[in-house]
């Protein structure tokens, strides 16, 4: 009885539904015109040994986006992350100064720092999602705190990271960069994530959470459980900090919070929560890594350096939400 | 035997009280149809059902022992499955994942079953593959399809429950008679299998074809539970609109098309917009015209599109011999068009704010106001109120405060402090009682009576045969045909409505 | 009884009494935290976060997820602008304060766009100008010295300038009075709140709900920039990312103030108890005997029991 041809949906055509499929579709764009930029200004800079180093510096903010995506998922946010990062940081340094240094003390260190990673994150779930505060004052607030146990555990940066700790991170096995093991470990782990019932159940929250609630799924432990993946990745990204700083510093993971959601919403996903995806995030931390580098090879006298930074991180941020929203519409 | 049992449930939300006393008897093996106007409290009933509204008083049994639903997780555990009105579903998810999002199939303790899960989602598509659309697929994005489909996909997610007592609370508003019909069998199998199910719908027809029982609830109040059998349609629309019927719609026939005069005030030429085409039409000044249908025939969007929410795409539009500048509802108010919503809690309401700035937007747009000076506002506002009867405490109280009706003569008080040439009323009176609906028409014709031209669109015919001079019959975005003076009768409007549709 | 019981739920109150106890508090624990000296100073520190929040109350209150990241940079520019055109001298003063007022509404007027015109979540498009006008201060820094403050507005931001108080809580008053003016007694401040609870409805309404948008992050811009130059006339000379420190406690002040970040509620009174009342509870944690750790996670801790007293979001059981 009712005419359904004019009320049919109209379809984004073929760019659309491959950005529906695929949302990091723009980020890749950007991150292959930056690859050949930064190619075409420095031939070097494309060498393997030159990505590794991009890899190496980058694979912290890669975690940290990713972290901050799970809890983006279910439209909510996390500006701890640096704050957690930092504490797990000075976690493992002192744990691993302690225990003298040797490789079971390095991994006895790690495990206490998933840990520490995931304790935060509950603490965050449980005050954002079980006290129902705002989650970004909420986390603002447990940022502080959780900076200031990182400052009880070492009060000023500078104690080293065990040799052995360093050396594996930024060494080779079989010919191959540490880092890329790493890489490949996250991309498996990341696509295990993808296929759990969480994952998706984030994402349906995000998408509306009184349906969400309605539909019988219990919003406030799905939601506790993306603040304590977040907080999990945040530790892992703590690691990659410390392999690449080979030190403990209470405030160095401060800096990479913000940074952390301008890579969320560069990769594609929507802070308005329901949809993105970890792979996009992965791609906008790198995507960072790649701006920074193409304005230092492009000779950027270096006082204006960060401003072009800051500009072209701003434009690249307008770009990928004026793209994927046409995806999405 | 009887399944699930309510007896003196009651719900308020503030100050208002969405039901006052709900009763409901669901026997093993029943479709049980539940019937009352918007806003008698159906839905609320449902919800407490199945757990996502909080009860404040009342008894659920199931099964003859007493019960605490205490949320929609521990619903499905008792065995109470629903169907949402306003649709729980995940638009970025796909119609698999939706379907059986409430119990994701499960693989070693952390992930989804992929293949369990299509497995199970194809079983509740394949039940209505004649009829679905080729775009329903189990791998396609809910959000999509269209509306017909996502109601679908909401009843196929209430199905895969698979509960003993499954609630659908308005379930076939977007279908269509293939669909329906579909739908009812499925219904009828379950019935069969000694399921118990809770059907709501506004269509006599459809209550008549599948109910066993009904249940009529009117003001928050249960008022009578009948054999489907024993009554006819004229019975339970009498208990549903009680006594009051003739409050809402007097019996005198509308007066006299010539009473207009013979200016037009709005002419519309082949306009088209999303949802309507090529519609044209006149009004003259002290005219109401009305514009009829089934719901969602274009009505609604072509009164947007001349109040410039969205613009229409193609077409014209005078008003007197000026053309009417489409553009945003900045400059259709500045032109003298008005428009009300029914949706008053999307388009009208300005949520926790004071009625004095609820009342004054408008008449400050108007006169470019900079200042707002309470004294001053209140002046202006005050005659505004009271030509409409409206209830307050005060001005300055939250326009929160006051009930469904009152709250909309606010939003209609706004147009009153100057007087808009051309009103646009988009189906004013939903889910408001039954006095302000009278206050409202008494105002709509006096408005007429001063010359203001009204466009008129009601989701309720006899508002429409009871108050409109002409009616315009809208099916498929089109005008389907035009009944003025003896034509206006609800056959003709019927007619018109379902034809070719 | 139920006038009471508004009175107790009011976020004005709840901030007052927490001043209060706080007051007393410090007084107890170092005597001569509550001395009128000692508050003096506070209100002075209080004065400039409040002059921000003005701006962030002005853009949380419009809603669709209202806020403004970039406050702290539109601070540091601010300052540098300020301390650069007057450098030292007195007669700098009106110049200053008209390049600041520029700089800041150019900035909001960037974010007003972007948030507007392309549509960017607000907290996007004001955390990537954040990063621009970081950049930016890096260069400005570079290429000028940072500049002095003229003696003067020294003396307007510390001395007693009327009946006993310095310029700048002068100021604060008067920009509380101009807030109260806009929000209650202009058409444009019904209009704020309008979009704030409902954007469709006040677009309905015939509201312009850009340009308004758009004015709020340019006020925003301009508040901000205001602090900026106060805060040089507190310091005596600009030094790098001055304006930090204001960026997330100019949300909390607005946060303890009642107005909740969804928008359309609250009003600027309760912020400027809130940013009074953040400004208290860091001065108690500086006198107090405790070192830089144990102080921040008392104050996040702090935080976080103050954010329980504000009312927590609506469960999602009707």
């Amino acid at each position: 009885m009712t005419t359904n041809a004019s009320l049919t949906k109209q379809d984004g055509g073929g760019f659309g539904t491959l950005l529906r499929r695929f949302p990091f579709l723009p980020a890749l764009l950007i991150f292959a015109v930056l690859l050949v930029l930064n190619g075409i200004f420095e031939p070097n800079s494309l060498s393997f040994r030159s990505l590794t180093g991009l890899v190496r510096t980058y694979m912290a903010l890669m975690l940290l986006a990713v972290a901050q995506t799970y809890v983006v998922y279910a439209a909510d946010i996390d500006l701890s992350v640096g704050a957690i990062a930092s504490l797990v940081n000075v976690t493992i340094i002192v744990l691993m100064q302690h225990m003298g240094g040797g490789g079971l003390s390095v991994l006895a260190a790690l495990g206490v720092g998933v840990l520490v990673g995931l304790a935060c994150g509950l603490v965050n779930g449980f005050v954002v999602a079980a006290l129902r505060l705002q989650a970004i004052v909420a986390t603002f607030a447990t940022s502080i705190f959780f900076t200031g146990l990182a400052l009880v555990i070492l009060p000023v940066a500078g104690m080293p990271a065990p040799t052995v700790f360093w050396r594996t991170y930024g060494g080779s096995f079989l010919g191959i960069p540490f880092v890329f093991y790493a890489a490949v470990a996250l991309a498996i782990l990341l696509y295990l994530l993808a296929r759990t019932r969480l994952a998706t159940q984030l994402l349906a929250v995000g998408d509306g959470q009184q349906a969400a609630f309605q539909s019988g799924l219990p919003v406030t432990a799905i939601r506790i459980g993306g603040y304590a993946l977040c907080g999990v990745f945040a530790a892992l990204a703590a690691f990659c900090i410390t392999g690449d700083t080979a030190s403990g510093d209470p405030l160095v993971g401060a800096k990479m919070t913000l940074f952390s959601v301008a890579a969320v919403v560069l990769g594609g996903s929507a802070l308005s929560g329901g949809f993105g995806t970890v792979a996009g995030s992965v791609i906008a931390a790198l995507i960072i890594g790649l701006i920074n580098s193409l304005v230092f090879f492009a000779g950027t006298p270096s006082h204006w350096q960060n401003l072009v930074q800051g500009l072209a991180i701003l434009a690249a941020l307008m770009v990928g939400v004026l793209v994927s929203r046409r995806g999405r519409a | 035997m009887t399944k699930l049992k309510l007896s003196g449930v009651s719900k308020a939300y503030g100050a208002t009280l969405a039901l006052r006393r709900g009763d409901l008897e669901l026997d093993t093996g029943e479709v049980h149809v539940l019937i009352g106007a918007n806003g008698s409290g159906k839905s609320t009933l449902c919800k407490i059902v199945a757990g996502s509204v909080r009860p404040d008083a009342g008894d659920v049994l199931l099964d003859g022992r007493a019960v605490t639903v205490s949320g929609p997780r521990a619903a499905q555990a008792l065995g109470i499955g629903i169907f949402y009105q306003e649709l729980s579903l995940a638009d970025h998810r796909s119609v698999a994942e939706n379907i059986c999002l409430p119990d994701l199939p499960k693989q070693s303790g952390f992930f989804i079953d992929r293949a369990a899960l299509r497995e199970k989602a194809e079983r509740y598509i394949a039940l209505f593959e004649a009829v679905a659309g080729a775009e329903l697929r189990a791998d396609t994005n809910v959000g999509d399809l269209r509306a017909d489909q996502r109601q679908l996909v909401e009843i196929m997610k209430a199905l895969a429950t698979e509960a003993p007592v499954l609630i659908f609370d308005e379930p076939t508003s977007a279908l269509d008679r293939a669909q329906v019909d579909r739908f009812f069998e499925i219904l009828r199998d379950l019935r069969n299998d000694g399921r118990s199910i809770v059907f709501i719908s506004h269509r006599m027809d459809e209550i008549f074809a599948i109910g066993d029982r009904v249940t009529v609830i009117r003001d928050g109040e249960t008022i009578d539970t009948m054999a489907i059998a024993e009554t006819t349609p004229e019975a339970v629309i009498h208990m549903m609109v009680g006594e009051q019927e003739e409050l809402a719609a007097p019996q005198q026939a509308a007066p006299p098309a010539q009473a207009a005069s013979t200016d037009a005030a709005l002419t519309v030429e082949n306009l088209t917009g999303a949802g309507f085409r090529d519609v044209s039409f006149t009004v003259r000044r002290g005219e109401i015209l009305g514009l009829g249908g089934l719901h969602g025939q274009g009505q609604s969007a072509l009164l947007k599109a001349l109040f410039g929410a969205p613009p229409p795409s193609a077409g014209e539009a005078r008003i007197a011999r000026e053309r009417l500048r489409t553009d945003s509802p900045r400059s259709a108010i500045a032109q003298g068009v008005a428009y009300v919503s029914g949706d008053r809690s999307r388009d009208g309401v300005i949520t926790g704010r004071p009625i004095l700035e609820n009342v004054t937007p408008i008449h400050a747009l108007r006169n470019r106001l900079v200042l707002a000076r309470p004294g001053q506002l209140a002046e202006k506002a005050l005659p505004a109120l009271k030509a409409l009867n409206t209830k307050f405490a005060g001005l300055s109280h939250s326009i929160g405060s006051l009930s469904g009706g009152n709250q909309q003569k606010i939003v209609i008080a706004r147009w009153l402090i100057d007087k808009p040439d051309i009103l646009l009323l988009d189906d004013p009176t939903k889910g408001i009682d039954l006095s302000a609906k009278t206050d409202l028409f008494a105002l709509i014709r006096r408005l007429a009576e001063e010359g203001l031209a009204i466009v008129l669109y009601s989701s309720e015919d006899a508002e429409l045969l009871n108050n409109a001079d002409r009616i315009l019959v809208f099916n498929g975005g089109a005008v389907s045909r035009e009944l003025s003076g003896a034509e206006r009768t609800r056959y003709n409007l019927y007619q018109a409505a379902y034809e070719a549709a | 009884m139920n006038r009471l019981i508004d009175i107790a739920k009011n976020p004005l109150t709840i901030a007052l009494v927490l001043i209060a106890a706080l007051l007393f508090l410090g007084n107890t624990l170092s005597p001569g935290f509550a001395s009128g000296g000692q508050i003096l100073r506070l209100l002075i520190v209080a004065a400039l976060l409040g002059i921000v929040a003005a701006g962030q109350n002005l853009v949380i209150l419009g809603g669709r997820e209202g806020i403004d990241l970039s406050v702290g940079g539109v601070v540091s520019l601010s300052a540098i602008v300020a301390g650069n055109v007057m450098n030292g001298m007195d007669g700098g003063i009106p110049l200053a304060i008209l390049a600041c007022v520029a700089t800041g509404a150019l900035f909001g007027l960037f974010n007003g766009l972007g948030v507007t015109l392309l549509r960017i979540p607000p907290l996007v498009m004001t955390l990537g100008m954040l990063g621009v006008l970081q950049g930016l201060l890096v260069v400005i820094r570079q290429g000028i010295p940072s500049g002095r403050a003229a003696p003067a507005l020294s003396e307007f931001v510390t001395r007693p300038f009327l009946l006993g108080l310095p310029g700048i809580i002068w100021l604060w008053i008067g920009v509380g009075l101009l807030m109260a003016f806009i929000l209650h007694r202009t058409v444009f401040g019904q209009r704020i709140y309008a979009i704030g609870s409902n954007e469709q409805a006040a677009f309905m309404a015939g509201v312009p709900v850009r340009r308004t948008r758009i004015a709020l992050f340019m006020l925003s811009g301009v508040f901000a920039a205001i602090a900026g130059l106060c805060l040089l006339g507190y310091s005596g000379s600009s030094f790098a990312n001055v304006g930090e420190q204001y960026m997330l406690p100019s949300i909390i002040a607005v946060v303890f103030g009642g107005t909740p970040l969804s928008g359309g509620k609250g009003g600027y009174t309760g912020t400027m108890a809130g940013a009074v009342l953040l400004v208290v509870l860091q001065s108690i944690l500086t006198t107090i005997n405790i070192d830089e750790s144990g102080r921040q996670m008392v104050f996040g801790a702090t935080l976080l029991v103050l954010m329980l007293f504000y009312g927590r979001g609506r469960g999602l059981r009707a």
